[in-house]
């Protein structure tokens, strides 16, 4: 009876696992596989070449800039969403003439395909004649090449990003907030507690399990997203915004350097179980679940 | 002095009239009751007073300040309310001094009052545990604690035994009482249920659809209700109200003998109050027939029809219904209220018994 029932239950996970096992874990292990070898040709199979693919990758100078490119472009975006996702929330939580059309308007950049948006921000960022430079041409400013200066291509992208994903994030905020019981933030007024202390001392805990999930799910976004760098800069000028992800699609199949892309991919994997550990570990403790 | 005092309070949602009028007056150190069905007000009232609500119209007085339009941070209540409201990401120490810690007051003094209110509602040694730690009735402790620490004079009461059951809630009921007497605090606290509100108020407002019903001690609501709808309200089981109309020799209970007359004088248009308490099984009585029995322990609450009105009769110990179902009944003439049937209020008694009942000559 006891086996049988065992049983039962790896048979019902039985197509889960396969699926998963297929497309998810065999994979990795062959990408960690491939990232020790050496590149094949016709003539020479490949061979066993220990970490010489990553001490080649630790000797590029590209890999290292393209890493700070990426930690820069989670820097910027990830906090930057969240407190947008949040502010957008509590806003659109209170009862509001309108309120559901608002609540959609914050949504809809989420719903757009990413292709889509992206060429939307290219007509933003198009020198002279896009909207930013219109606006700016107003106030008399010069015109300026805002994807095409190193300077200036990462903070773009990155506004972009903020502006897609924020939207995704308030709805689980407004999913939280909309299950907050009110007697606490009437308790909190009688006690004397004004707007920004209710915030601070009591709803935002409240909001942690909310927070956890919507970080997580942000920093790997960061590392994940690379349909615009296609549209807007092919991770140009000069690697300036080029990302991760983006270099390993580049080394696989631009240069077609398999090994290469192999171990960058490892790279990135172990990267982010560290950043969802490291997250976990430090925030888990402080995080009130109910 | 009066503490708070409650000036042609009404309020609306829209075209909803959930409180007409309302005149209170509150004193100092007194435990008042608001009592109501659902719906009646009772809570709109409270959250009017609280601040948490605003009044459509009237005005608000605590210690004689007018608070009409104040925070309710500003007014110097504190609140308990029927969810509890701790806050449960706080441990219970933390939860007690919130609002002490937001007004800044000092450490010292957090720490002092801390100990004393933990200690007069039995939370020692639960300080540092999350309120999903605690039972229903530590977490109610919690809440009355957290009132208490603010050490305001008035403290607001929202059902707070509502979710408790029913053993917690008699315990319970005597600690509120004892914290509420040894803090010298005005409390002002909403029930539907009329036990709670005799056991515990100084005084009882019963509310009905947003107007007060009568107002009075316990005792007055219970000896002399100033409507049927209070009489019926206030006592377990409730006070059995009957229709009456003329006989040959005063009123009678409506389908019964005419002849049984019960009060003197006409019967037409007025009702019957007999506490259930107050009526006995009498040899020499009033005809009955026994539907339905009703046995509790202590005593046996027994259904009867007299004329075609329902009747409740409290007996005390077990009562067995004799085979056939017919039983006679009386009561002292002391035990009966007359209401007006149109308008449910209290009418005059006539100054006798009524004259030439067979059965019931002397009572």
């Amino acid at each position: 009876m006891r086996i049988r029932d065992w049983a039962t239950g790896y048979l019902l996970i039985l197509p889960a696992a396969a699926v998963l096992a297929a497309f998810t874990h065999l994979p990795i292990v062959r990408t960690v596989r491939d990232s020790l070898f050496s590149r094949g040709s016709a003539i020479r199979p490949a061979r066993f070449v220990g970490l010489d693919n990553f001490e080649a990758l630790a000797a590029d100078p590209v890999f290292w800039k393209v890493l700070g490119n990426n930690l820069a472009f989670a820097l910027g975006t990830v906090p930057a969403s969240i407190a947008l996702a949040l502010a957008m929330a509590l806003l659109v939580d209170r009862k509001l003439k309108g309120q559901g059309v608002l609540r959609l308007a914050y949504f809809l950049p989420t719903m757009l395909p990413m292709i889509a948006a992206a060429n939307l921000w290219l007509f933003f960022y198009t020198p002279d004649i896009g909207l930013l430079d219109q606006i700016l041409g107003r106030f008399g400013l010069p015109g300026r090449n805002w994807l095409g200066d190193p300077a200036t291509v990462l903070p773009c992208l990155m506004t972009m990003t903020v502006w897609k994903e924020a939207g995704f994030f308030m709805i689980f905020y407004l999913a939280a907030l909309q299950t907050q019981p009110p007697e606490l933030k009437e308790a909190a007024r009688l006690e004397g507690a004004g707007r920004w202390v209710y915030f601070r001392r009591v709803l935002f805990p409240m909001l942690m399990p909310t927070t956890m999930f919507v970080l997580i799910n942000a920093v790997l976004n960061a590392f994940k997203l690379v349909d615009h760098l296609f549209v807007l800069t092919k991770g140009g000028p000069n690697n300036a915004s080029n990302l991760l992800l983006y270099y390993i699609f580049e080394h696989a199949f631009a240069f077609n350097d398999l090994p290469a892309a192999a171990a960058l991919t490892a790279v990135l994997l172990a990267l982010l179980a560290g950043l969802a550990v490291t997250q976990f570990a430090l925030l888990d403790r402080r995080v009130h679940y109910r | 002095m009066s503490t708070l005092e409650l000036r042609g309070i009404e309020k609306r949602f829209g075209a909803a009239r959930v409180l007409e009028r309302l005149d209170l007056t509150v004193a100092s150190g007194e435990f008042l009751v608001l009592l109501g069905a659902s719906g009646c007000g009772k809570t709109t009232a409270l959250r009017i007073v609280s601040g948490l609500e605003e009044a459509s119209a009237g005005q608000v007085l605590i210690d004689g300040r007018d608070v009409t339009r104040a925070a309710p941070a500003a007014r110097g209540v504190s609140m308990v309310f029927q969810s509890y409201a701790l806050f449960p990401h706080l441990s219970v120490a933390e939860n007690i001094v919130f609002g002490l810690k937001v007004r800044r007051v000092a450490r010292d003094e957090r720490e002092r009052r801390l100990k004393r209110v933990a200690a007069m509602v039995g939370l020692d040694g639960l300080l540092d545990r999350k309120p999903a730690q605690l039972s229903g009735g530590q977490r109610q402790r919690v809440a009355l604690a957290r009132a208490a620490a603010a050490e305001h004079p008035l403290c607001l009461m929202d059902e707070p035994l509502s979710n408790l059951d029913a053993k917690l809630r008699q315990e319970m009921r005597a600690e509120i009482r004892a914290l509420q007497r040894s803090l010298g605090m005005t409390v002002v606290y909403v029930t539907h249920d009329q036990v709670e509100a005799m056991s515990m108020a100084d005084r009882v407002v019963l509310l009905r659809e947003g107007r007060i019903e009568q107002c009075g001690t316990p005792a007055d609501l219970y000896d002399r209700p100033a409507t049927a709808y209070v009489a019926q309200f206030v006592g377990v089981p409730p006070m059995n109200v009957l229709a009456l109309e003329d006989g040959p020799r005063g009123a009678v209970v409506r389908g019964g003998e005419p002849g049984h007359a019960v009060v003197e004088g006409a019967g037409e248009g007025l009702l019957l109050g007999l506490r259930p308490e107050c009526i006995r099984l009498d040899p020499a009585g009033y005809p009955a027939r026994v539907e339905a029995v009703d046995y509790h322990g202590a005593d046996t609450v027994v259904c009867a029809r007299l004329g075609d009105q329902r009747l409740l009769i409290r007996v005390a110990g077990h009562f067995v219904a004799p085979a056939d179902g017919e039983i006679r009944v009386s009561w002292p003439f002391e035990a009966v209220h007359l209401f007006e049937a149109e308008s449910g209020r209290r009418a005059a008694l006539p100054p006798k018994p009524a004259k030439g009942n067979p059965q019931c000559s002397v009572v």
